[in-house]
């Protein structure tokens, strides 16, 4: 089988020959002239290859360029080849009808557009910078620096240290000494944060925040500076939200453990959320600026909740007082609400819900344009009311989520009628463990699920997950989509094909709802009387049809 | 047999051969006799002989009788005894390459390229370099024009076989009458029988050596007396005599024993190459009664000391005052005190910068560039403009007031290939493709001088340790020796196959080191211009050498990234140090000599342990245990890889190189 393929005397074809023979005018090459060429265009150009690797590596480079190529032509005092620059790898097509033809995709170039381009930036010229790989053997984490594997804690040090015989030398415990460039770093970007004039800059600065290694050092003084700024600048709008930017980064830095230091952030991380005025002009949008902090706490509880446990109980405490005080500004409320909403649906099941009814029969005079005449607050009011809703919505919609797929009326599955069939019956079992789960949901609200991609436990159960797209694509936030639309054809879908396993299911899926100890039904009946039909774009359009 | 089935043979097998009047006498003695003309001998009672007439007889031009007759003898030494295997499987190699370099010789194109296509798996672990020089060869006329298949063609391979093995081979190959491959193994590998067991498969390096025309000179050459010991009255020994040691006890001892030894040393020049054995007894009798620091340096000032050959030039004292204060202030590093090292990266090179050194004392650093410039920065004065450099960004693109913080250079016309300084900084040496190396002054910065003599590419320059004589070489396979104050070379170094790629001078400038793509790396005698040491062991082309202070030890890196430690005297490996996976750039031995610092493509900094190796490998080398080199450690840089490396002589590592983009 060795033999197979190797009748090619060289790995450059006849035919290639003949093309460049052609090329340079030579028109009589006779086919036995090109086979017999072939091998020696191979030889020379695997020797001009062989120079063109000791110019690479002459040139200290591990990448062949098209001007190696030019020096090794040049070391065998050949004229080189022009035109063909060392800026970037040269793009091949293939021409239509010939299996092996390939051409240089050369872009036209219009002499007008280049005549009327901008000049081109100079090219940066070459610069020498200067840091410490090491002293005295041990790598300082400075950004310049690759990444450390870990930040070696000082206990394990010892250890080896010890290991290695009577040569143990103590280290004294040394002030914290941060390098020049570390201290310009932090200067610059506190500089960016506070200046609000580069937004170009600081979307950099951002990116270098949350990627470089070696900013360790500096996590107590962002820390401290953001707290301090928060404190200071609550009437600066833009401030306070390139600050929580900045805590983002912070917090997406793999290289950085900001454990520690994350009883210093969450005062002003909360204060951003929840305090009564954030921004002092009327056009500064601080909806915004609460919505993005929510979910920074949501990012923070997710991430480090295992660590801290007291932590999302202690959040959520502080939210639930600053909503359900009355005395409170709307607008901390909506704080309060995105916050809570943020931390996953079983927290506003058993903190908002439990308390939607009366809050919402105090909200109920803001709302009237007739009682409340200032527009301001009636809008404030429609906000908290919009979140609430969203918040409830969620939640429903997370819950009913748990319940089994119901057929839905995907076109994967509705051609594929057999198959649907044989599912309902992992649907019932999956059904008795799902409820078993619904028993104890206090445990499960420690560990946040947040409605964020996070892999909830009912998610990896399904099997049908993912061949229900519909049900799972229905996003809350788009909630115009005509899912009442949906509802009386899915309907119509299941009615043809009504089996007698799919009513068994569909019945056994309604008494769980009813049955159910969290009270599913009920809770969207509740949610119903209270906001009306607002509520159903939440519900994905088959557990809908259940109830309709 | 029939006669005149051997008559018939024998003519076919002239003719074949072009005798062809030996043959027309043949058929004319044949018709004249009108019988057999071997009658006389015996013939049909010779199997042997037989056998051997129809093997001649075969149609000798039939190519498929190499593949069969390789892969046969593969089949039979894959399937071989397991102990004996790797020593069978040695001669694969060579019959490999010899059997496609027949049928390319014979012209048999395709089928040469299907069986070294077919086969060259098995033999790229080790050969894949060869494999691709030796792919191209594809005509008659590529055997004759490539250097490497004619050295291959005229040299035979030495493989180290025990017994047992041997007669394996041989047996299998009478057995099965593959007299092709028979012939092969005749004509092209040179075994080296010993009794015993065979040995162990790891320790192979010298069971594989290719002798030859130009290896075969190796042996010889290597036999040949050199003197590594340091100059007399070198620094190092003025600063022990004139109190660098701390304490006036010590400084008293020292000196004593300095004084000593120097006398006694320089009686025994003439014997100290090829008896060591003396200096061993010595060096074991002073150095364990000393403590740490006053150790290192008995054990230089105990070393051999030689006269130099050349005429050195004077050093001013203002000069040799800086040298003598900077060696008193030298931190002594092992593998517990480990160096600080300083990096300049080099940014927005844009892909052009061919090569960088550093100044003795760090303060100058030069850059060789493709676009045929050279720069050379003051990094005293960066140090303040680089503090700017980070606060304003905009700002630093032109520089200060619109001028560049560094000295162009130009002059040369191809890319510039090495760049470096003279000892005490003041000149700057580059060597270009346009052939010349040039001499520019940093005070004036100015070219001083234009040094044409090569006639290719000059790949290296680098001035002696005392300055004035600088070393070269170049494409056109020689290093050349050059003092400053003449154009022409006063010494031409030539002996290596392939390009010499990189230079170094010993620290009694006495020799330089020239490492070559020949694999190869080679010590000269500057006085004579003879080659006095051919080291072989490297499996790619050579990067970087260095030389360790005490002028024992030679370090070279290659292009796969194996640092070998070389004992000059013997010219034997110490043992490879194996970490980097990349070219290896640069090395740097520390100044007492303990510490070996490698700069590589993989963009890291390792240091590597060789004090041990120097003080115990005499007792260990008995013992078996020589891996005592040990990489102790590693510093990764963000993305950079190392160009140069450079240990002051204070012992502070400078380190150069410039970000590469593509992985960030």
């Amino acid at each position: 089988e060795l033999w197979k393929g190797e009748e090619k005397m060289s790995i450059v074809p006849k035919e290639t020959i003949e093309v460049i023979a052609q090329s340079i005018g030579i028109t009589n090459l006779s086919p036995e002239a090109a086979l017999m060429l072939a091998p020696d265009v191979e030889y020379r150009v695997r020797e001009i290859m062989q120079e063109a690797i000791k110019c690479m590596r002459h040139s200290k480079r591990t990448t062949l360029t098209a001007s190696d190529v030019d020096g090794a032509l040049n070391l065998r005092n050949l004229e080189p080849i022009y035109g063909f620059g060392s800026g970037g790898p040269i793009r091949f097509r293939k021409a239509i009808g010939h299996r092996d033809l390939f051409y240089t995709d050369d872009r036209e170039v219009d002499f007008k557009d280049v005549i009327e381009a901008p000049l081109p930036k100079a090219p940066l010229d070459t610069e020498i910078v200067c840091h410490w790989l090491a002293i005295e053997g041990v790598q300082p984490a400075i950004p310049e620096n690759a990444p450390l594997e870990v930040i070696r804690a000082p206990a394990e040090n010892q250890i080896y240290q010890q290991k290695d015989g009577p040569l143990i030398d103590i280290r004294l415990p040394v002030k914290h000494v941060l390098s020049k460039e570390l201290q310009l770093y932090f200067q610059k970007i506190a500089e960016l944060t506070m200046s609000k004039s580069n937004p170009s800059l600081f979307k950099e600065a951002l990116v270098s925040l949350a990627s470089d290694s070696g900013l360790h050092p500096l996590v107590p003084y962002f820390t401290n500076f953001i707290a301090d700024e928060v404190s200071r600048g609550l009437n600066d709008f833009l401030l306070l939200f390139n600050l929580m930017h900045v805590v983002r980064s912070l917090l997406q830095n793999p290289h950085i453990h900001i454990e520690p230091y994350l009883h210093q952030l969450m005062p002003s991380v909360v204060t951003c959320l929840v305090s009564r005025k954030l921004g002092n002009r009327f056009a500064d949008n601080h909806w915004d600026l609460r919505d993005f902090t929510a979910n920074l706490v949501a990012l923070i509880c997710k991430r480090f909740g295992n660590t801290y446990v007291t932590l999302q109980s202690r959040l959520t405490k502080t939210l639930v007082n600053a909503l359900l005080d009355p005395k409170k500004a709307l607008t901390q409320h909506y704080g309060a609400i995105q916050g809570l909403a943020a931390l996953g649906h079983n927290v506003v099941r058993l903190l908002v819900l439990s308390n939607l009814e009366p809050y919402l029969s105090l909200l109920e005079p803001e709302l009237d344009a007739e009682k409340q005449k200032n527009q301001m607050k009636s809008y404030e009011a429609w906000r908290v009311y919009g979140a609430l809703l969203r918040a409830a919505g969620l939640c429903i919609h997370d819950r009913l989520k748990i319940f089994p797929n119901l057929p839905s009326p995907s076109p994967s599955l509705l051609n594929k009628g057999k198959g649907k069939v044989i599912n309902t019956e992992p649907n019932k079992r999956k059904l008795s463990v799902d409820s078993s789960e619904n028993r104890s949901p206090r445990k499960r609200l420690i560990a946040t699920d947040g409605s964020d991609g996070g892999p909830s436990p009912m998610q990896v159960d399904r099997p049908t997950g993912d061949a229900n797209p519909p049900q799972n694509s229905v996003h809350p936030s788009s909630s115009e989509q005509a899912s009442g639309g949906n509802a009386p054809e899915s309907r119509n879908a299941k009615e043809n094909q009504g089996s007698k396993g799919r009513t068994i299911t569909r019945k056994a899926i309604l008494d769980q709802i009813w049955k159910d100890d969290l009270d599913s039904g009920r809770l969207l009946v509740k949610l119903h009387q209270l906001y009306g039909d607002r509520i159903l774009p939440f519900i994905p359009s088959t557990e809908m049809s259940l109830f309709l | 047999m029939d006669p005149e089935q051997v008559d018939e043979f024998v003519m076919g097998y002239l003719k074949k051969k072009g005798f062809n009047s030996a043959a027309k006498h043949l058929q004319e003695s044949l018709h004249n006799n009108n019988g057999s003309s071997f009658s006389s001998i015996d013939y049909p009672n010779d199997p042997e002989l037989t056998k051997l007439i129809r093997s001649f007889s075969q149609s000798e031009n039939d190519p498929s009788r190499y593949r069969e007759g390789y892969s046969k003898l593969r089949s039979w030494g894959y399937n071989s005894l397991d102990l004996y295997k790797h020593e069978l499987l040695r001669v694969m190699y060579p019959v490999f390459i010899h059997c496609y370099m027949d049928l390319v010789g014979k012209g048999h194109t395709q089928e040469a390229r299907s069986f070294f296509n077919s086969f060259r798996k098995d033999h790229e672990m080790v050969h894949l370099r060869d494999l691709q020089k030796l792919g191209g060869v594809l005509a008659p006329s590529h055997l004759q024009e490539m250097e490497f298949a004619r050295s291959l063609r005229q040299s035979k391979i030495n493989i180290k076989i025990c017994q047992y093995s041997y007669d394996l081979l041989i047996q299998y190959l009478h057995r099965t009458e593959s007299t092709l491959m028979l012939g092969i193994i005749n004509e092209h590998i040179n075994f080296q029988v010993y009794s015993g067991q065979p040995n162990s498969a790891s320790d192979d390096i010298e069971a594989v050596t290719i002798v030859g025309s130009f290896h075969e000179t190796a042996d010889h050459v290597n036999q040949k007396e050199i003197h590594w010991g340091l100059l007399e009255d070198s620094l190092e020994d003025r600063l022990e005599k004139t109190g660098g040691l701390l304490s006036d006890s010590e400084k008293g001892q020292g000196e004593s024993k300095a004084g000593d030894d120097s006398k006694k040393r320089s009686a025994e020049i003439g014997k100290q190459g090829s008896s060591t054995k003396k200096l061993k007894k010595d060096k074991a009798g002073t150095a364990t009664t000393k403590v740490a620091r006053q150790e290192t340096s008995t054990v230089l000032s105990s070393m051999p000391r030689v006269k130099p050959e050349l005429a050195m030039p004077v050093m001013s004292t203002d000069v040799e005052e800086s040298i003598l204060e900077d060696l008193r202030n030298r931190v002594q590093l092992s593998s517990v005190a480990m160096p600080s090292v300083s990096f300049y990266t080099f940014v927005n090179t844009h892909n052009g910068l061919n090569s960088s050194s550093i100044s003795h004392d760090g303060s100058l650093v030069a850059g060789g560039f493709s676009d045929s410039s050279i720069k050379v920065w003051d990094m005293a004065k960066i140090g303040q403009a680089g503090s700017c450099a980070l606060q304003d960004d905009n700002n630093q693109i032109v520089g200060k007031n619109g001028r560049r913080n560094y000295t162009l250079l130009v002059g040369h016309s191809g890319p510039v290939y090495s760049a470096t300084f003279s000892p005490p900084g003041d000149y700057v040496l580059s060597s270009s493709a346009d052939t010349t190396i040039r001499l520019w002054s940093t005070k004036l910065n100015a070219n001083l001088v234009c040094y044409k003599g090569h006639n290719h590419t000059v790949w290296d320059a680098q001035f002696s340790p005392f300055g004035h004589y600088f070393a070269s070489c170049s494409h056109d396979r020689t290093a050349r020796i050059w003092s400053m104050d003449r154009m022409q070379p006063l010494r031409m170094m030539a002996g290596h196959l392939s390009d010499v790629d990189c230079v170094q001078w010993h620290p009694n400038c006495n020799y330089i080191a020239t490492g070559s793509s020949d694999k190869t790396v080679r010590l000269w005698d500057v006085q004579t211009g003879e080659c006095v040491r051919i080291f072989i062991g490297h499996r790619s082309m050579v990067l970087s050498l260095a030389m360790s202070p005490d002028g024992r030890y030679m370090a070279s890196g290659d292009e796969d990234g194996t640092i070998m430690m070389w004992d000059l005297s013997t010219a034997r490996c110490i043992t490879p140090l194996m970490g980097h996976n990349s070219c290896v750039w640069t090395l740097s031995y520390s100044g007492e000599g303990s510490l070996l610092a490698s700069g590589s493509a993989d963009c890291t900094v390792k240091l590597w342990d060789v004090s041990s190796s120097t003080k115990l490998t005499k007792a260990e080398e008995k013992n078996g245990n020589s891996n005592r080199l040990r990489s102790i450690r590693t510093f990764p840089t963000k993305s950079t890889p190392v160009h140069a490396l450079r240990f002051s002589r204070r012992n502070l590592l400078f380190a150069a190189g410039a970000v590469s983009k593509h992985s960030s």
